[in-house]
């Protein structure tokens, strides 16, 4: 119980929790589209951090549990017609399944080889979904528009779709930090800091990370079917963009990878800053060069991210910036 | 006599009763609407998706040059456009359609250049009841949705091919096996898969029908599989590999009568292929050297409108650098085109009158025939927009010449059959 007098918890927590509330209450719809974008990639980024903010191990196919668990999920809501929470959880729960399957296979790696068999893991689910015809094979899957009705039609839809996110967003938040503050979580920054010293002192590291890996890809295939169901349809080339991989990878980075409000604050800033360039009238055509501009900034000169930044600039706040 | 005297003083009266009167209908009269879209000014699709708008931008000058679209009440709607960059990808194809619709007020919707990112902007297209013309959009499933308010400009992915068999079947009526190697992508599967159900349903054989991987490079395997006295071959997916298929099909020697493929044909770059490209048929939403015309239009007894071929192709060329239009450019301009047609028709910018004008339309334009498909299920997809055929043969001078083959009503030459 005494963890959740934190104050750094509850930073996080309410950053999401007022977000989605806020929304909910101001009930615009441009609002609500943006905010979903963002929660998606909080989500995301926060449920990437669990394995590589905690245990060091980058992964580029994060966006494989997405894709896999949004297709399953899509499945489940278009031809077996079931409920969006239940397909949104079998979703995830495919996803938990398929990490904990390839954890034990490739999580014996370490380092560069563990990063390039992730990148191989996400083409080879990529060319399994294109070629696996129950999936749609490479035309994909669509979702009729009158299946919105049974949610109160396409407006009601959008915005239930849009409270599950929020409600996800918020379990990886709590996920994040019940994992951080265990001993488990303990375990995993052992192994972050040195493999074999965790191991000698008795941290089952190849359990531990295939839980934490496990856990870590839950919940994209709960945003992923959220996503996918929003859209109305799915295909191969949107649900394995290797670019979203490397987008939320860098959002971790941007906000500070092993902290619980890193990934929270750098999918924010990236997102809104993606958001902002676009719709501007000045620099609508040069965002992609202005974002990435401004990205090689902070990885050169803040590597611990925004909020790493703060925390070792100013120690009190520790407490607060968990 | 005295009444005269005050002849001015009424005459300014009647003035300034008439004058706000005839000011505020004259301000009644002329409405603007804003049309919005999305266009992929980065990222992988920007090259079509800006050869896209290039082609709406013209169609909004041409519209407001000539004092914009004139309803049968007076009014004059005049365009206005508001545009933001999806960046050729799905995740923010809502949000900004959302912010449109919301935010711009948007009028009427564009869609998106290539079916994924339209069929992600028709959700919300439908959700607001805003009509959405699809350019650049080609799938089938859109229109499989249940939307009631999205229309397609585009010939459907299921009749890209379809064509070509219709074409062998007349030069060679005796041709009875049709071999077929595609990219294992959406459209390519989604065109073949409909061109085999065609094929097969007009009694020829179909023994092979192989996908290969975007990304593959040697297609000698795949040859190699083709079985023997096929007619045709026909497949392919998109610029890179279809070329790369076609040459290597070439130096193979492949004894077909006809090699049809997708999306590379009709680039003006194939013809670097040399003698390899010699036969080639491929189809294409629109040509410049189409030949649709008014005449032709009304031996149909069909109404013509907008500008001709060569008005538009000179038009274009003059405003874009002398850039030849490419048919993502003509699917611009036609879309805006079906929907000055609709709004003049409906007599109204209100969405349900709009729409049910829309659902009447049937015209031609220098794009082709344009009718939309009513029934409930398949509301809004392409049925009068035909595929233009073309084939690379040989001009007088030796060189690669594309000549339109197909239909009739579009071709400039006639088709042959490939002697290798």
């Amino acid at each position: 119980m005494h963890n959740w007098r934190q104050p750094g918890f509850w930073v996080s927590f309410l950053l999401v929790f007022l977000g989605g509330l806020v929304v909910l209450v101001l009930r615009q719809d441009t609002l609500r589209e943006t905010a979903f974008t963002i929660l998606m990639f909080v989500g995301l980024a926060a449920s990437l951090n669990i394995l590589m903010g905690y245990t060091g191990y980058v992964n580029f196919g994060h966006i494989v549990f997405f894709g896999l668990g949004g297709y399953f999920g899509f499945f489940l809501v278009s031809e077996l017609g079931w409920p969006l929470y239940v397909a949104a959880l079998g979703g995830g729960v495919l996803s938990a399944i398929i990490a904990y399957l390839i954890g034990c296979a490739v999580l014996r790696l370490r380092g560069a080889y563990f990063a390039l068999a992730t990148i191989g893991v996400n083409e080879a689910a990529r060319a399994f979904v294109s070629n696996f015809e129950p999936f749609g094979g490479a035309t994909g899957l669509y979702v009729n528009f009158s299946a919105y009705e049974r949610y109160g039609g396409a407006g009601q839809a959008l915005w239930l779709t849009f409270i599950l996110l929020w409600l996800v967003a918020l379990a990886v938040v709590v996920v994040s930090y019940l994992v951080k503050r265990s001993r488990f979580g303990l375990g995993l920054s052992a192994i972050r800091e040195d493999e074999d010293t965790a191991m000698v002192m008795g941290v089952n590291a190849p359990m531990d990370k295939t839980k934490a890996f496990l856990i870590s890809a839950f919940f994209p295939g709960l945003i992923g079917t959220l996503y996918f169901f929003k859209n109305g349809n799915v295909e191969p080339d949107d649900a394995f963009r290797f670019q979203m991989s490397l987008e939320v990878l860098v959002m971790v980075m941007l906000g500070g990878k092993g902290l619980l409000l890193g990934p929270i604050l750098g999918a924010f800033a990236y997102e809104r800053l993606r958001g902002y360039l676009i719709v501007s009238p000045i620099f609508k055509n040069l965002h992609l060069a202005l974002s990435g501009g401004i990205l090689l900034l902070i990885v050169l000169f803040v590597p611990g991210g925004g909020v790493g930044w703060f925390r070792d600039r100013f120690p009190r706040l520790r407490r607060w910036l968990e | 006599m005295k009444f005269w005297k005050y002849y001015p003083v009424i005459l300014l009266v009647v003035l300034g009763l008439l004058l706000p009167g005839a000011a505020s209908s004259a301000s009644a009269a002329e409405k603007t609407i804003t049309i919005g879209f999305t266009a992929s000014q980065t990222g992988s699709l920007n090259v079509e998706a800006i050869r896209q708008i290039n082609g709406l931008n013209l169609w909004v000058e041409h519209v407001n040059k000539a004092g914009g679209i004139k309803l049968k009440d007076g009014t004059v709607i005049k365009i206005a456009t508001k545009f933001y960059d999806d960046e050729s990808n799905k995740d923010r194809v809502q949000e900004l359609y959302t912010r449109l619709i919301n935010n711009d007020k948007a009028d009427f919707l564009i869609s998106p250049y290539s079916s994924p990112l339209a069929d992600a902007a028709a959700v919300i297209a439908q959700q607001y009841k805003k009509i959405m013309i699809t350019t650049g959009a080609a799938s089938d499933s859109t229109y499989k949705k249940g939307f009631t308010l999205v229309y397609q400009a585009y010939t459907p992915a299921s009749r890209y091919l379809t064509g070509s068999i219709d074409l062998l079947q007349k030069l060679d009526p005796k041709a009875k096996k049709v071999a077929v190697i595609y990219s294992n992508d959406k459209f390519s599967t989604d065109v073949v898969t409909a061109m085999k159900k065609y094929a097969e349903g007009k009694g020829l054989q179909v023994p092979m029908f192989e996908g290969y991987d975007p990304a593959t490079t040697d297609f000698a395997p795949f040859i190699n599989k083709i079985p023997a006295g096929v007619d045709a071959v026909m497949g392919g997916g998109h610029f890179t590999d279809t070329t790369t298929l076609a040459r290597q099909l070439y130096e193979k020697k492949v004894p077909a009568k006809m090699i049809s493929l997708l999306v590379a044909p009709p680039e003006p770059k194939f013809a670097e292929l040399g003698e390899a490209c010699i036969c080639v048929t491929g189809s294409s939403q629109w040509e410049p050297l189409c030949k649709y015309s008014p005449e032709a239009a009304k031996k149909e007894g069909i109404e013509w409108f907008g500008p001709t071929i060569p008005e538009f192709v000179k038009a274009y060329e003059a405003k874009f650098n002398k850039q030849e239009p490419s048919y993502h450019s003509a699917g611009g301009y036609a879309a805006g085109l079906i929907l000055q047609k609709a709004i003049e028709s409906a007599g109204s910018i209100d969405t349900a009158k709009v729409a049910a004008a829309m659902d009447k339309e049937n015209m031609y334009t220098f794009y082709g025939h344009i009718k939309f498909n009513t029934a409930p299920k398949l509301h809004g997809l392409q049925e009068g927009h035909e595929m233009v055929y073309i084939q690379w043969q040989k001009g007088k001078n030796g060189k690669p010449e594309k000549v339109a083959v197909w239909p009739a009503a579009a071709s400039t030459g006639k088709a042959i059959l490939c002697k290798r």
